[in-house]
């Protein structure tokens, strides 16, 4: 379980961020998370209001966008796999393996290299500065 | 209210330490393998025989990763070696910063050779680079044949692969030839070794794959 410790970093860093530009409260964590990175947004979105209980990000809305895996082969194709190209096999056993059994090249069918749809973004916070009337 | 676009990558901050543990590594001409798998995959027994075997002709420290306990790290010790036990507490992996520390504490300048065993695990140890040179996973019949397409990530970004104790895949009516297929269709280009504790000569193989990465390292070093 490293939700828990992912949690703890972005808090760290909105409250950082957030506080340096005089918030009041936090209303909005917005993250990217790459399909491919081990992290479950459900257990990160708990872990996160875990953590923010008593802060000024207690009562943010946290919301996960999740990106698609990306791809890059040595006939020259770069591209973004769609759910369309995953998810065909009804045997696969997971998203995850959907995912990575789509990442041969749609050119030429060698195996491609992983370019995007790993990474934990902090993509922006939406924060109030003043109290309301 | 107002937006801040903030685009910080939370990865990326492990990157970076891995990247600078990486540099420190080169520069001390420390040739490096990060040992993955499962709890009970037989990480440490294979990481005994190849420093039983190599640390003669090779300096050789290991860090040993566990979430509690210092058991493995002993076995290490009793070998001779230098050993930094790294205990993550409730952490399911080692990061970069755990290893950054525990650099801390190793004669970089008399090692040739860091084995670092990460904590028992298939999922988590694949989003945290050490900054090591050679990512190597295990994987035991034991675990079942469909071990491997259950865990596809740590297979597919692997730099070597490990089915280990393939002695006993019959009794456990396990087929160790899907596996390494299994492994192969998830990347192609990995080597797969195939090893049993009483097999010597395929711990041999495990063995002199190692040195083969520490001989180019310090070919490399040489240019």
């Amino acid at each position: 379980m490293h939700e828990y410790s992912l949690a703890c970093e972005i808090f760290e860093q909105v409250i950082s961020t957030a506080e340096a530009h005089g918030a009041l409260e936090v209303r909005h964590v917005i993250l990217e998370m790459g399909r491919l990175a081990h992290a479950n947004p459900e257990q990160l979105s708990f872990c996160f209001k875990a953590i923010a209980e008593g802060s000024i990000a207690e009562n943010a809305e946290f919301i996960v966008e999740m990106i698609q895996p990306s791809l890059e082969c040595e006939c020259g194709y770069t591209g973004t796999l769609d759910k369309t190209q995953a998810g065909k096999d009804d045997e696969l056993l997971s998203e995850l393996l959907e995912y990575i059994s789509a990442l041969e090249c749609p050119i030429c069918g060698k195996n491609a290299r992983i370019t995007g749809g790993r990474e934990l973004i902090i993509k922006s916070i939406d924060i109030e500065t003043e109290v309301e009337k | 209210m107002h937006v801040i676009h903030m685009g910080h990558d939370v990865f990326k901050a492990n990157d970076k330490i891995a990247e600078k543990n990486r540099k420190t590594l080169d520069k001390h001409r420390v040739f490096s393998v990060n040992v993955m798998g499962a709890i009970g995959s037989g990480k440490t027994t294979l990481i005994e025989e190849a420093v039983r075997h190599l640390k003669e002709k090779y300096r050789t420290a290991v860090i040993a990763g566990d979430v509690i306990a210092e058991m493995d790290a002993s076995r290490f010790r009793k070998l001779g070696v230098p050993t930094i036990p790294v205990n993550t507490g409730k952490e399911c992996h080692l990061d970069a910063k755990l290893v950054e520390k525990a650099l801390n504490d190793i004669d970089l300048d008399n090692t040739d050779l860091l084995i670092i065993e990460n904590v028992g695990n298939l999922i988590c140890p694949v989003d945290f680079k050490l900054g090591e040179h050679l990512r190597a996973v295990v994987v035991s019949v034991t675990e079942g044949d469909d071990i491997i397409l259950k865990h596809p990530m740590i297979f597919k970004t692997a730099e070597l692969a490990v089915i280990n104790k393939v002695d006993i895949a019959h009794a456990v009516d396990v087929d160790a030839e899907k596996m390494r297929d299994d492994i192969l269709s998830l990347n192609p280009d990995v080597p797969v070794i195939l090893t049993s504790k009483h097999d010597w000569e395929s711990l041999e193989t495990w063995i002199s794959f190692i040195e083969l990465g520490i001989r180019r390292a310090q070919e490399a070093q040489r240019k």
